[in-house]
């Protein structure tokens, strides 16, 4: 039987879409997800303003992450860098609102972790999310932000591990260019 | 549908560093089904107006509305709640929209988002073509269903211009058909090449622009 869990997003998707994104499917048999994440409106007001750590949110397709990274994605952390995550029903769900509101939230990097090019479950779903990174990064270098600050990973079956690596890689990219200006005094 | 492209980022930001509290307010009609100015439009510039304000040391509240119609009082009037608060708004609609926003929430200032440009028709996903001019004398049914006004470069009306490429595409862009190499095409298709030489009625272009301001008064609506 399926049940249904709710993805929460205060300020963070615009209200005619709360129905299509956060209602992601749940089942007892393991198929789909087993997580989901409370967003609170501004996470530049739930973050330790002293720590220096990189903060990288992950938006993950849901159909490129192992059993063991579903089951475990909510633990993930890794030192000198703060990693959240959020499953997404398909990386084309990532519009270009929600990484703006994120990275204006004072995230200093984020990675949408997508399906290889040939293996989308919607065949085009992963190449429109690309495109859409592509789009953030002309908007970002419009106003002084770099474009490194968003990426994006394709890979099927991404292990915990392969995760942390991931966002450290992000951090990593994003290293030199000092914390997010957005995440206040 | 009315079609508009954002103003430059920068211009954008010169405007709103003097204000203190911002009305970002979007259309979702025309310039929502131009990626221009509707909900997910206001959303998306909102933050990147904060960011970049922030980044010139200017704190500036920004609230986001998007109505159905920015050129209809009715749906105007739903901003009046938000507008009371704010020293500033920016519209993302069209000039029509715009003005509306200027003429009744005067005095606060209304700054314009976007710039309005064409009559198009989206050909394909992230394709938009102008298909009208607003000439005030429709000659589509001499034309074929083509408009030459809104889609041939040098809006002639007597045929194309000498400067067609061999593949049937305007001399100015490769990727535009010549328009009136599409009217003969049709016209032969149909048979009817020969309406093409008839002597036609001179354009009456005072319905357009150039007859002044346009105001039009419908007795039996008002």
């Amino acid at each position: 039987m399926i049940q249904y869990c709710t993805i929460l997003f205060k300020e963070f998707i615009t209200a005619s879409e709360v129905s299509s994104v956060c209602m992601v499917p749940k089942s007892s048999e393991g198929y789909i997800l087993s997580c989901f994440y409370v967003w609170e409106g501004n996470m530049g007001s739930k973050l330790n303003r002293g720590n220096q750590d990189r903060e990288v949110v992950l938006l993950c397709c849901q159909h490129c992450l192992n059993g063991e990274a579903k089951d475990s994605i909510w633990s993930l952390g890794a030192q000198g860098v703060s990693i959240r995550t959020i499953m997404m029903p398909c990386s084309s769900k990532v519009e270009v609102p929600y990484i703006l509101k994120i990275l204006e939230a004072g995230a200093d990097g984020v990675e949408i972790i997508a399906c290889p090019k040939q293996s989308c479950k919607f065949l085009v779903g992963s190449l429109r999310a690309e495109k859409r990174i592509e789009y953030i990064h002309e908007l970002l270098e419009k106003i002084g932000y770099a474009g490194e600050r968003v990426g994006i990973s394709r890979k099927l079956s991404q292990s915990p591990e392969e995760l942390f690596d991931i966002a450290k890689a992000r951090a990593k990219a994003i290293e030199n260019l000092g914390l997010n200006p957005m995440k206040g005094e | 549908m009315i079609f508009a492209e954002w103003k430059p980022l920068d211009e954008l930001i010169d405007k709103l560093k003097s204000h203190n509290k911002l009305l970002l307010a979007g259309c979702a009609t025309c310039v929502a089904e131009c990626a221009a100015g509707g909900e997910k439009e206001v959303e998306t510039l909102a933050p990147l107006l904060r960011m970049a304000l922030k980044k010139h040391g200017c704190s500036i509240e920004i609230v986001t509305c998007t109505i159905e119609k920015q050129c209809e009082w009715e749906f105007v009037e739903e901003l009046a709640e938000k507008a009371e608060e704010v020293d500033a708004i920016m519209s993302i609609a069209c000039g029509i929209g715009t003005q509306a926003l200027a003429e009744r929430y005067d005095p606060i200032p209304v700054y314009p988002g976007v710039n309005t440009s064409a009559l198009t028709i989206r050909e394909e996903d992230g394709l938009w073509v102008a298909r009208c001019a607003a000439c005030g004398d429709c000659v589509l049914g001499e034309t074929f269903g083509y408009c030459p006004i809104a889609r041939c470069a040098k809006s002639l009306l007597n045929g194309p211009c000498g400067g067609t490429r061999k593949n049937g595409k305007c001399e100015l862009d490769e990727d535009v058909d010549c328009i009136w190499n599409l009217i003969v095409e049709r016209a032969d298709e149909r048979g009817q090449l020969e309406s093409l030489s008839q002597m036609k009625k001179t354009k009456d272009w005072s319905n357009s622009r150039h007859g002044g301001p346009k105001r039009v008064i419908r007795e039996d609506l008002r």
